[in-house]
């Protein structure tokens, strides 16, 4: 009983939930008009760039139809007959790309020479060798990439580019403040193997090989 | 003028046709958006979007339901769908109006059943909700509510039952009273 008098007043009050004002007819259908108008034109917007390619029309088409035509004849066209390889004189000659790795090679000892020359003669002096370690480390990694090079393929070359790795791994590994006994086991190493002269061998001289190092 | 008639006009793309339809339907559409919305903004907003929809999809109406329960159910859509939006923008906002509201709540403060009742029906879910809107607020049948929900007439009734049930829950005390 106070259930159903309690949902008879329910439903009263409920009618009175969110009462709705006069509705704003005019109002909405102006925005709707609105709205569809915007749309349409909406629409029509992404036609409007095509009519700046008319003028391309009959250029696209007839090299659309060159294209097709050239097509066709290569599929209609008989296969080539193989043509057997031709010799030529190259394989007597020097590739271009071993002359390349030749020049780099040349270059590249020709600047670790003049860098360890300076080198050494700074240790003598006692000098800073903070910035030997950094150039150490530049020429160390053409080294490395010059010994997996074909510019390795020559015995002698190699052997040199490996000794040189040795004494640039350990001049790029100095610490900033480098005790001298560290310093000296280094120039010893350079006498020891004969690394300098064999370097000042292999760089001809006239050669230009301080550029790029200092 | 005849729904059928006028909308084969529509399509026929005469636009006093299209008025006269939007005349013949906009109240009652509006209402049940805004009882559902609560806020003019958005019941206008929901009402238009409505009639927009419903003029570019008049093609396919096949004629099965009453033109205005079609219109009911591209307006219930529209409506949970925007309402959903606002309740999610809401919630990031909550925590902030929670912790301003501490301590705001007096006996003094305490709603009237009215000022209850509309929160209760606030939280209801949205299924009980739309049906206990539209059948014991704005009077809509259940065969209505059901075509307009696209549900059996039985569903739509056992909403309506579960509806009260969680109000009558929520508004306990003063039944007690």
């Amino acid at each position: 009983m106070l259930d159903d008098r309690f949902d008879d007043q329910m439903r009263d009050s409920a009618r009175e939930y969110n009462t709705p004002p006069p509705t704003p007819k005019e109002e909405m259908w102006a925005a709707i008009q609105a709205k569809k108008t915007e749309e349409s034109r909406t629409v029509i917007t992404p036609l409007r760039p095509l009519r700046h390619l008319r003028p391309l029309r009959w250029p696209a088409a007839i090299a659309a139809l060159l294209a097709l035509g050239i097509g066709l004849g290569r599929l209609s066209a008989p296969p080539p007959a193989p043509v057997a390889p031709v010799r030529v004189a190259s394989d007597t000659l020097p590739r271009t790309s071993d002359v390349a790795y030749r020049v780099a090679t040349t270059e590249h000892l020709g600047q670790s020479e003049a860098f360890l020359t300076l080198f050494r003669a700074s240790v003598r002096r006692g000098g800073n060798e903070q910035l030997a370690s950094a150039t150490a480390r530049q020429l160390l990694a053409t080294n490395r990439l010059l010994l997996d090079s074909p510019a390795a393929s020559d015995a002698r070359t190699r052997l040199l580019l490996q000794d040189l790795e040795l004494v640039l791994a350990e001049i790029a590994q100095l610490s900033p403040r480098p005790s001298s006994p560290d310093l000296d086991l280094i120039t010893e190493g350079l006498e020891r193997g004969g690394v300098m002269s064999r370097l000042r061998t292999a760089v001809p001289s006239g050669a230009s090989t301080t550029q790029g190092v200092l | 003028m005849h729904d059928q008639e006028l909308i084969g006009r529509v399509l026929a793309g005469d636009p006093s046709a299209e008025r006269a339809l939007y005349d013949a339907h906009v109240d009652r559409v509006f209402r049940l958006v805004y009882r559902m919305a609560g806020d003019l903004d958005r019941a206008q907003d929901y009402t238009q979007e409505t009639f927009i929809r419903a003029f570019g999809r008049l093609g396919e109406f096949r004629g099965e339901a009453a033109l205005s329960t079609w219109l009911g159910s591209i307006a219930i859509s529209i409506t949970l769908n925007g309402l959903r939006k606002v309740k999610r923008s809401r919630e990031r906002e909550v925590v902030l109006d929670d912790s301003l509201a501490i301590g705001r709540i007096t006996p003094e403060a305490e709603p009237d059943l009215k000022d209850r009742l509309a929160q209760a029906i606030d939280d209801l879910p949205d299924g009980y909700r739309v049906v206990f809107v539209m059948h014991d607020v704005e009077g809509y049948t259940h065969e209505e509510i059901a075509s307009s929900l696209g549900v059996h007439p039985g569903t739509s009734k056992a909403q309506l039952f579960r509806a009260r049930a969680r109000l009558r829950e929520s508004l306990a005390d003063f039944v007690k009273e």
